[in-house]
């Protein structure tokens, strides 16, 4: 990609919390910059513009994807969700409500991040996910205030939600002692797995 | 909703009830010397309106901690209220009182005293005035629900009501009798937090989401001198601007520069973004910061301002010398960032009369007095409208980026909104500071702890706001602050003790972090008695205990050994076995305790916190992991115990993190660290299990909460892989390569063998003309004729079907690639193509009779494609590769005529292409085509299936593969016979080869060359990135059979299936490990930046490609590695692959040359180490070339 891009804008027509949309910009300018200024929702943040932290994930398609490193062009006649739209009459998504439930936030910069990827990776599972799934989910996912603790309660909410425990001593609940899994150095594989 | 009103309003208002008291703003910790004195105003702390509704004022912020909600049960509890019914205000200067910056965690153990007792007295007053009305005794009166109520009567008034009307003006009674600890109902028990719902669905506004009428979007680009504020060169080291460099950027609205300050305004955000990443600016080179790398002696060579001795009992010279064991130690604390996960922004509206600032910040007041000095105008004329922000545990750049703010607002007067990049917030940031704490000392003969002399030496300051010093308003002169003597003293009875503190001016831009100096503090007291209790063979549980000062610390540690299950040891140190299936990890057990004290010596005392940290210790890689922390933690009263919790729990996150993996680098000049790929945190896999024991003291005043629990981390985190290894670490992050050496240093870990040392020299790719060569071209130089020009022929004159099948032929030749510039008009030429004799841009295609082909003949056109002569008779370069075209049969290329006159004309100028001399002499192309045009083939051998054939005729015809995917010699001619598909050059990329000479780890089969070429993507090989990318999307306009035919044509090129191996499926499963020396900051840097994605994830947009099957990685040149590192992939063959940001912008040529040497190491390990990767990654980001 050179630096000489362009700076034609054209409209480019997309799905956006259900409701047809059309944003004219530059088309290789981030989708980031085209839903927080053009569209005026809140909820991608820009955190790092590198696709590191996950601040600014919004659903494409119904898939995480992380819209400071998108092009708005990528969106034409797709579909976009983002937190706004998450909610159906009234109602918070289930994710949505199990992070409320779980306090999973404390300045909450990160948290659209959160509950967009967890939301994509709990409508893709095909079986309940291990502790290190859960884990795994979001290690792309940067929080700084140290809220991991009721992030992974939240997340559990919701995978419970989606698999109902079938032993009641399992379900997710907030204890004062985080319900993590020690990790253990001889476990770790995180480096075979590429 | 009513709206709330401002101070001076709610003192001109009726029917209120007002609680006020004199102002009495605390010193600010970088206090300006020249703050005039003032007549203190009076300021409201709590407001009940005659409504009822209640208003309650605290000066300081919510920096993402749900402060508010804990401030609003205190006064509902003393108004008998419900938390609900009370409206928090806070650090809103125009409404709030002034109590200073939000800092130390001092909200609820400082500023809300005096809220509760305004309370208090608010209540007191109304019951009496109930008595009044009633005419009883306010001891015969209780009050619930917002009422008084007389029990007996079995009457009640509302709050609202006992007001009647009137302004009721109260101080505030600082001995007003407070509502009884065991009486409470609110404060203490759990509440949730009110703003999370609102987070949770994108209806909070951020100060990120602040938008107003006409507002304009503002970059800044800040000067190379990154993250130092100290010096002369600060704020004038500009040399000049490029205004032109931005002009093809449309909607920019100024530019605006004073001193080193340059900021952008445009119509809209990426503008200003693409703006201020473009502008070229000549900096003066900056002057060297000292070896900071070398923290120890960087620090120690910083010029003391002053040493302040805080105490000094007995006779502590003497006494380290007398010690029966004497101890010397010296503790280096890394700088670290505070890194706030989202990057500084504010809205700054300046107006001749009034200024606006939507911000951030910490400091309302501070931030207020500051823009009025940077403004040159009255403090009153700034309102400032706080809004939060992301976290920032200390102080980020939310006040800098108000300045940045007010200055683009008033140079457009329009209200600009200024975004902070990633890159600025990380590298200007003020750090935490780095620390330098030496320790003399020793044990009696018993082993009691006997003698204390210590020193820490704390280089920072307040960080004046960037603005002024940028703009010279403020000189850049490093001052001194006095804030190193955070729990300073240790907690430990010695016999002889000394403790001073050298305050000195930074060396680059620093504040306070989180546990400010305590932490620092805290990891050489606790490191040190530790090694005490080691000396003297006691258990350092026990030791502690015993020598500890203070009971109720005593009485937490017991509490947390007992609860982590503490087994006490005594006598020397033994070598742990290593469990399990791997010997060389070994665990261990450490501890630590510490009161934060905050505020200057002798200063305050927060919440007390001790750890138990449990670690495991990879001897042979130094990983350090920490699996579980038992934290104690004793508040006091705890107003909202949940909120206790997460903030502890936070605190143990985040100092984990500082403890095993934080440190900034810097280079000669500047902050090196400007992502989180450089500057890396614990991440989901990595954190440890947390167990949090909360002391309950409700009798006991509360303390703050917000930053204790980190300060015993590093030190217990040390402790422990002490416990584990026998070896003592004194300077965090505890990162696998500090503890690889200090494992070798004593001898636990072999010395590493030296690697062989990398081989110099660059292989030149850009061959130098041969002299016999180049005497031949001479040799035969014939000009050609111009073709006479003809009238365009009408498009109707070509059948639908010709034009259909020109179409394909095009489509096949993937002619658009190259004729269209990057966003510019189809086939309209103008592209910049990078080739080894210099820059040669393509022609317009179109059939515009001026600029483009209108005006060829088919003769003209065909012998254009077959002999590379222009209709005027010049000689073509060979990057038009007229040398495979000539294999096209006629009916295609009469077709591919049809359909190229058929489209649209368009008329745009080129620019012309203009070799250096002898290249420029374009008649000595004849001499070359003698040389290296062969002569035309058809593709029909009977021996051959169809398919083979239509294959052949694709790739060596229309589709040219081998113009990029062959080698050329040093004159540019594709090389033939067994270098035919060999791999090339194309604009800077590799196209790698695809012949028996394929570098892949995995063969490429029909099906991976038809899945490539149809989807843009193999799952075992990776997407098509550069110019291939618009080749594949090119050719999504033929027909499957065509990319069937030429895949197979491909998989069964000469030599492929021979030359090409099995699939290595051991390599390929190996692939990925690490050896030992591999756990390195790239390798964070990997995890951090990279592993996120290039993992296979369903859930996520795009593909994921697999670097251990990616064709770049494992080829003979790092090129398309590094290019595709620094650029990105922004133009993918289908939008259904995904993008991949560029990291240009935040990684230097030595960062990305690691990260890429990392990679090979990691997914190629059996491929030969590439060298000068540094010198590589710089040439390639100055000639990014046009894919």
């Amino acid at each position: 990609m050179s630096a000489n891009t362009s700076a034609a804008s054209q409209a480019i027509v997309f799905n956006l919390n259900g409701s047809p949309t059309s944003v004219t910009a530059d088309p290789s300018s981030p989708l980031l910059f085209a839903l927080r200024n053009d569209c005026q929702l809140n909820s991608p943040k820009y955190g790092c513009g590198m696709g590191e932290c996950g601040a600014c994930s919004v659903l494409i398609d119904g898939k995480t994807a992380r819209s400071c490193s998108i092009p708005l062009k990528a969106v034409k006649g797709r579909t976009v969700t983002t937190l706004e739209g998450l909610a159906t009459q009234g109602q918070m998504h289930p994710v949505q409500q199990a992070f409320v439930d779980a306090q999973g936030a404390q300045c909450g910069y990160c948290l659209n991040g959160m509950i967009i990827t967890t939301t994509a990776w709990i409508e893709h599972l095909t079986e309940r996910p291990s502790e290190a799934d859960i884990r795994n989910a979001l290690k792309a996912n940067l929080c700084r205030c140290g809220t991991h603790l009721e992030i992974l309660d939240a997340v559990r909410l919701a995978v419970a939600n989606k698999f109902p425990a079938t032993d009641t001593t399992t379900s997710a609940n907030t204890t004062t002692t985080a319900q993590t899994s020690t990790r253990s150095l001889e476990e770790k594989t995180p480096w075979n797995r590429f | 909703m009513e709206p709330i009103l401002s101070r001076d309003e709610l003192m001109a208002a009726d029917n209120v009830l007002l609680l006020l008291r004199p102002s009495n703003p605390p010193l600010s910790p970088a206090q300006k010397a020249s703050t005039e004195e003032k007549e203190p105003e009076l300021e409201v702390f709590v407001a009940i309106h005659g409504d009822g509704r209640i208003i309650a004022m605290n000066g300081h912020v919510d920096l993402g901690t749900g402060i508010g909600t804990a401030l609003a049960q205190i006064v509902a509890e003393e108004l008998y209220v419900e938390a609900k019914d009370v409206q928090m205000i806070l650090g809103d200067p125009d409404k709030t009182p002034n109590q200073g910056a939000t800092i130390a965690s001092a909200t609820i153990q400082i500023t809300a005293v005096p809220l509760r007792k305004a309370a208090a007295t608010a209540r007191h007053f109304l019951v009496e005035r109930a008595a009044a009305h009633w005419q009883c005794s306010p001891g015969e009166l209780t009050t619930d629900g917002g009422k008084v109520i007389h029990a007996e009567k079995q009457q009640a008034i509302r709050y609202g009501d006992l007001i009647g009307g009137q302004r009721i003006e109260l101080m505030v009674d600082e001995h007003a009798a407070l509502k009884p600890v065991d009486e409470y109902r609110i404060v203490g028990k759990s509440a949730v937090r009110k703003d999370i719902p609102a987070k949770a669905t994108g209806q909070f506004e951020y100060v990120h989401d602040v938008r107003v009428p006409h507002m304009l979007h503002g970059r800044v680009v800040r000067p190379p001198y990154a993250g130092r504020d100290g010096g002369e060169f600060i704020g004038n080291s500009l040399l000049g601007i490029d205004k032109s460099s931005i002009a093809h950027i449309p909607g920019i609205i100024t530019i605006e520069v004073i001193g080193d300050f340059i900021g952008i305004v445009a119509e809209r955000e990426e503008q200003a973004d693409r703006a201020a990443r473009e502008l070229k600016v000549d900096w003066k080179p900056s002057p060297d910061l000292p070896d900071i790398n070398d923290l120890e002696n960087a620090i120690r060579n910083n010029p003391t301002d002053k040493t302040r001795t805080l105490v000094d009992e007995g006779n502590v010279e003497q006494a380290v010398k007398d010690a029966h064991k004497r101890l010397t130690r010296t503790y280096v604390w890394p700088y670290q960032m505070h890194g706030s996960i989202g990057p500084s922004c504010a809205v700054a509206d300046v107006k001749a009369d009034k200024v606006k600032v939507w911000s951030g910040t910490q400091n309302p007041h501070i931030l207020r007095a500051d823009l009025a000095f940077l403004l040159n105008i009255d403090e009153n004329m700034i309102d400032i409208v706080r809004h939060q922000a992301a976290g920032c545990y200390g102080r980020n750049c939310a006040d800098d980026v108000c300045g940045d703010a007010v200055l683009l607002s008033r140079a457009v007067g329009f209200p600009v909104r200024v975004q902070l990049t990633r890159e600025q917030e990380h590298a200007w940031e003020p750090k935490g500071a780095g620390q330098l704490m030496e320790v003399d000392g020793g044990i009696a003969e018993d082993g009691h702890p006997y003698a204390y002399d210590f020193k820490t030496s704390y280089p920072s300051n307040g960080a004046p706001n960037l603005a002024l010093l940028l703009t010279g308003v403020v000189e850049a002169i490093p001052a001194a602050l006095e804030m190193g003597d955070r729990t300073a003293i240790p907690p430990y009875q010695y016999d002889h003790m000394r403790i001073r503190v050298d305050d000195m001016a930074p060396m680059v831009r620093a504040a306070w972090l989180r546990g400010v100096s305590a932490m620092p503090n805290t990891f050489a007291h606790e490191s040190y008695i530790d090694e005490l209790a080691a000396e003297a063979g006691e258990d350092p549980v026990e030791y502690r205990l015993k020598y500890m000062k203070d009971e109720r610390a005593r009485e937490l540690l017991e509490n947390t050994a007992e609860r982590a299950n503490w087994q006490p040891k005594s006598g020397p140190w033994q070598p742990k076995v290593g469990t399990g299936t791997n010997s060389n990890i070994v665990k261990g057990r450490g501890v630590a305790y510490a009161r934060y004290i905050h505020s200057k010596f002798p200063g305050f005392g927060a919440a007390w916190a001790s750890w138990i940290a449990d670690v495991e210790v990879n001897q042979d890689s130094g990983e350090v992991n920490v699996t579980r922390v038992t934290v104690g933690h004793d508040a006091g009263l705890m107003i909202n115990p949940d909120g206790v919790k997460h903030q502890v729990h936070g605190n143990v996150i985040q100092s984990t993190s500082r403890a095993l993996k934080e440190e900034v680098t810097f280079n000669e000049t500047m902050v090196e660290d400007r992502d989180w790929g450089s500057y890396p945190i614990l991440n989901f896999p990595e954190l440890p299990e947390v167990d949090v024991m909360l002391a309950e003291k409700p009798e006991e005043p509360p303390m703050g909460a917000g930053e204790s629990a980190s300060v015993p981390s590093a030190a217990a985190i040390a402790n422990a892989i002490y416990d584990a290894t026998g070896v003592r670490m004194r300077q965090p992050p505890f990162t696998p390569e500090r503890m690889r050496a200090a494992l070798e240093d004593a001898g636990v870990r072999p010395k590493k063998i030296e690697k062989p040392k990398y081989k110099p020299g660059l292989k030149s790719w850009i061959g130098g003309l041969g002299a016999t060569a180049l005497g031949a071209l001479a040799v035969a130089s014939p000009w050609r004729a111009a073709i006479p020009e003809i009238t365009p022929p009408s498009a109707s004159v070509y059948s639908a079907a010709t034009i259909a099948r020109g179409a394909e032929v095009f489509a096949a030749g993937d002619c658009a690639v190259c004729h269209t510039s990057e966003g510019g008009i189809r086939n309209a030429g103008g592209r910049a193509l990078e080739t080894p004799f210099g820059t040669v841009f393509s022609t317009n295609l179109t059939p515009d009779p001026d600029t483009g082909i209108g005006r060829w003949s088919f003769t003209a056109f065909e012998r254009a494609m077959r002999e590379g002569i222009s209709r005027d008779g010049k000689h073509l370069y060979p990057v038009f590769p007229y040398t495979a075209y000539q294999n096209m049969n006629d009916a295609d290329m009469q077709a591919l005529y049809a359909y190229l006159m058929s489209q649209p004309a368009v008329k745009q100028d080129n620019p012309q292409t203009e070799l250096a001399f002898p290249y420029s002499f374009r008649p000595m192309m004849a001499g070359w085509n003698t040389l290296f045009k062969n002569n035309t083939r058809t593709y029909d051998d009977p021996t051959q299936t169809e398919l083979w054939n239509r294959g052949a005729y694709l790739v060596n015809g229309a589709g040219h593969c081998g113009a990029c995917h062959s080698p050329r010699n040093l004159l540019g001619a594709e090389k033939t016979g067994t270098a035919f598909l060999a791999g090339g050059d194309v604009d800077g990329w590799e196209a790698p080869a695809l012949n028996g000479q394929s570098k892949s780890p995995l063969p490429w089969s029909e099906q991976d060359f038809y899945d490539y070429l149809r989807t843009g993507n193999s799952d075992t090989h990776g997407p098509s990135t550069g110019p291939m990318a618009a080749v594949v999307e090119e050719m999504q306009a033929l027909p499957d059979s065509d990319i069937q035919a030429i895949s197979h044509y491909l998989a069964n090129l000469e030599g492929v299936s021979a030359s090409q191996p099995a699939p290595q499926t051991t390599t390929l499963a190996e692939s990925g490990t690490l050896n030992a020396t591999d756990f390195n900051s790239a390798a964070r840097t990997f995890e951090s930046a990279c592993a996120g994605c290039h993992e296979t994830r369903p859930d996520w947009f795009g593909v994921n490609p697999n670097l251990a099957t990616n064709s770049n990685v494992h080829s003979d040149r790092p090129d398309n590695l590094i290019r595709t590192i620094l650029f990105g992939v922004q133009t993918p063959a289908d939008p259904e692959l995904g993008y991949m940001p560029g990291f240009a912008n935040a990684m230097n040529d030595k960062q990305v040359a690691n990260l890429v040497s990392h990679i090979r190491g990691r997914f190629a390990a059996d491929k030969p180490v590439w060298h000068n990767l540094e010198a590589v990654v710089k040439q390639i980001r100055a000639n990014p070339g046009s894919h």
